[in-house]
């Protein structure tokens, strides 16, 4: 029954990051703050220039799905710390002796951390409205969006417990995932279509899962073109088994 | 008696090089508090985390109830209860809650769950701030509440990886006292790690003492003690009418002669002096200290004053896990 085990491990570890989130919401209203700036100052100013080709669609507006994936990718990225953190206490230690598949672990925390993106887009996505961006009313699309932002982020929270079961410590860690973060933005279709790129950063962005995350969103949520969205899925979903895969294999590192 | 854990020929070697472990043999009764002890680096608690099922032993078997700690380690931990050394549990989530993320990952039945929970908590004596912040907590609360998450399945076994440290006296009670009124209640297993040597003393059926990888020795801890030596007297000599400090030769030779007598007496395993002590190692003190006295009044040697010390576990310890050590500091050669 080690698959039950499994499972019920997954789920204790989504009820802790939700018991988490519970006794302590400062942390989401404040990783609020920066998305928000980026829509009301970033996107404000840059909709005065005409020249980023957006098939029409207010400045602001074109940039609201990568913002969106953005705050929440970047509390993902760096949910290894948490993981950091559990192995420098004895809580890692304990998870490892408790009956559940060391995968599960890996798996439930990822999952965990999408579930906090979720939350995390819930605050910004009403503030978007009120900044006048115009999505598409249809909770169909609006709720494949969330889905399609639920994974992504649980595919980077996984990458980020990868890098934490090789570096170990906060520092080398910190040091990572701040070089991950500049280049994972920039080099996707976020700000600005891949069409402006040079060749080389163009090659980096088709290779970037943000990519098609930021492309399915905007087709469900702003555009409406969404020819290319099950192919986004696709690629979403390869990116999530393979970095499951590699990160519950490297997992058993961390406490060595 | 059944036994609850069997080591034999156990080892572990970190990158081919290291010996962690080194043939550990171990036997470890059921139902019997056990402690191991053992200097910095001396493998308990390489020990610990391979009888936990964390890593894996180069060669030799280790049995938790007849499962294999490698082999079956899914079983192995369904039955054990661990709580590291390092702070374990969520801080920024209540008490209350991290029994209850344990008690799911554990798949205690949502029946059960409740009443497995405050059990935990009563057993622990931490049924009052159960619902408080853990980061509130004091760290003999913290501890409490760990070794709760760990009592929560009732285990058969239960792991301590130095359990009281950083505690201060009153909360190291505690932690003692709730700890075996539950293993009275269910019968528990309770293997621990220790730098604490009156813990060990107090606390524990067994103790084994590891060194450098090897179990340098094993017994209740009244046995390790008598093992050593009955007791020791020390008599701090008094400069005996000489007007001089500490004249060059002759009180040295006259100390030898005393020691030669002292030693010849029966009922004395060995004598030495330095600083104007002499210690004398003997079995039964009420018996040799009148012949003791006897000798050095007939040498025409007064006394200044006279203490008896019993050997402690720590004793036992520094003789089997740290005699160099010992020597280097204090000069004491016990003639064992």
């Amino acid at each position: 029954m080690a698959f039950n085990d499994s499972l019920r491990e997954m789920f204790a570890m989504i009820e802790l990051e939700m018991r988490r989130l519970k006794h302590d919401r400062t942390e989401i209203y404040t990783r609020a703050v920066q998305p928000i700036l980026w829509l009301a100052v970033y996107g404000t100013v840059m909709s005065h220039v005409r020249d980023i080709p957006t098939n029409g669609i207010p400045y602001i507006d074109y940039i609201t799905p990568g913002v969106l994936l953005q705050s929440t990718i970047f509390v993902s990225v760096f949910y290894g710390l948490t993981i950091v953190w559990e192995r420098e206490t004895g809580i890692l230690k304990r998870l490892l002796v408790a009956p559940a598949s060391r995968y599960a672990t890996v798996i439930g925390r990822a999952i965990a951390s999408g579930v906090r993106a979720v939350v995390q887009a819930l605050i910004i996505f009403p503030v978007a409205i009120l900044l006048g961006v115009k999505f598409i009313a249809n909770p169909i699309y609006i709720l494949a969006a969330f889905i399609m932002l639920f994974m992504v982020s649980g595919g980077f929270a996984a990458l980020s417990i990868f890098v934490a079961s090789l570096m170990k410590t906060r520092e080398r860690f910190m040091g990572i995932g701040q070089a991950m973060i500049m280049p994972l933005f920039f080099a996707s279709n976020a700000l600005y279509p891949i069409t402006l790129m040079p060749p080389f950063l163009q090659s980096i962005a088709v290779l970037n899962p943000l990519t098609y995350a930021v492309d399915a969103v905007r087709g469900l949520m702003i555009s409406g073109d969404v020819a290319n969205v099950p192919v986004d899925f696709m690629a979403v979903i390869a990116f999530d088994v393979v970095i499951f895969i590699v990160a519950s294999i490297s997992f058993r590192k961390i406490i060595e | 008696m059944a036994s609850a854990i069997d080591i034999r020929q156990l080892t572990k070697v970190y990158d081919g090089k290291v010996n962690a472990l080194d043939g550990v043999d171990l036997t470890v009764k059921a139902a019997s508090i056990f402690a191991l002890l053992g200097p910095n680096g001396s493998g308990k608690t390489t020990l610990m985390r391979i009888l936990t099922t964390q890593i894996h032993p180069t060669m030799g078997l280790a049995r938790a109830f007849r499962y294999d700690v490698d082999k079956d380690d899914d079983k192995v931990r369904k039955i054990i209860g661990y709580v590291p050394q390092e702070m374990s549990v969520w801080t920024d989530i209540t008490g209350f809650e991290n029994l209850l993320i344990y008690a799911k990952i554990y798949g205690v039945s949502s029946l059960q769950r409740k009443k497995a929970i405050w059990d935990a908590l009563q057993n622990m004596g931490l049924e009052d701030v159960a619902n408080g912040p853990v980061k509130k907590y004091s760290g003999g609360m913290i501890r409490r509440l760990e070794i709760a998450c760990a009592l929560l399945i009732k285990p058969k076994i239960l792991f301590l990886d130095e359990p009281t440290l950083g505690l201060d006296p009153s909360a190291r009670k505690a932690v003692w006292e709730n700890l075996r009124s539950f293993k009275k209640e269910y019968g528990t297993t309770v293997f621990f790690n220790t730098h604490y040597m009156d813990e060990a003393d107090l606390y524990s059926d067994e103790v084994a003492i590891i060194n450098q990888g090897k179990i340098v020795k094993t017994g209740t801890a009244s046995e390790l003690k008598r093992s050593l030596h009955g007791e020791i007297i020390s008599f701090c000599l008094a400069n005996n009418g000489t007007d001089s400090m500490h004249p060059s030769t002759a009180p040295l030779r006259q100390d030898l002669n005393i020691l030669t007598k002292i030693r010849a007496l029966n009922f004395v395993n060995d004598a030495t002096v330095h600083d104007s002590v002499m210690d004398v190692a003997v079995e039964n003190g009420e018996i040799a200290m009148p012949l003791i006295i006897d000798v050095l009044r007939s040498e025409g040697i007064s006394l200044q004053w006279i203490r008896s010390t019993r050997p402690t576990l720590d004793d036992v310890f520094l003789k089997y896990a740290g005699m160099r050590h010992m020597q280097d500091q204090s000069g004491y050669h016990y003639g064992i």
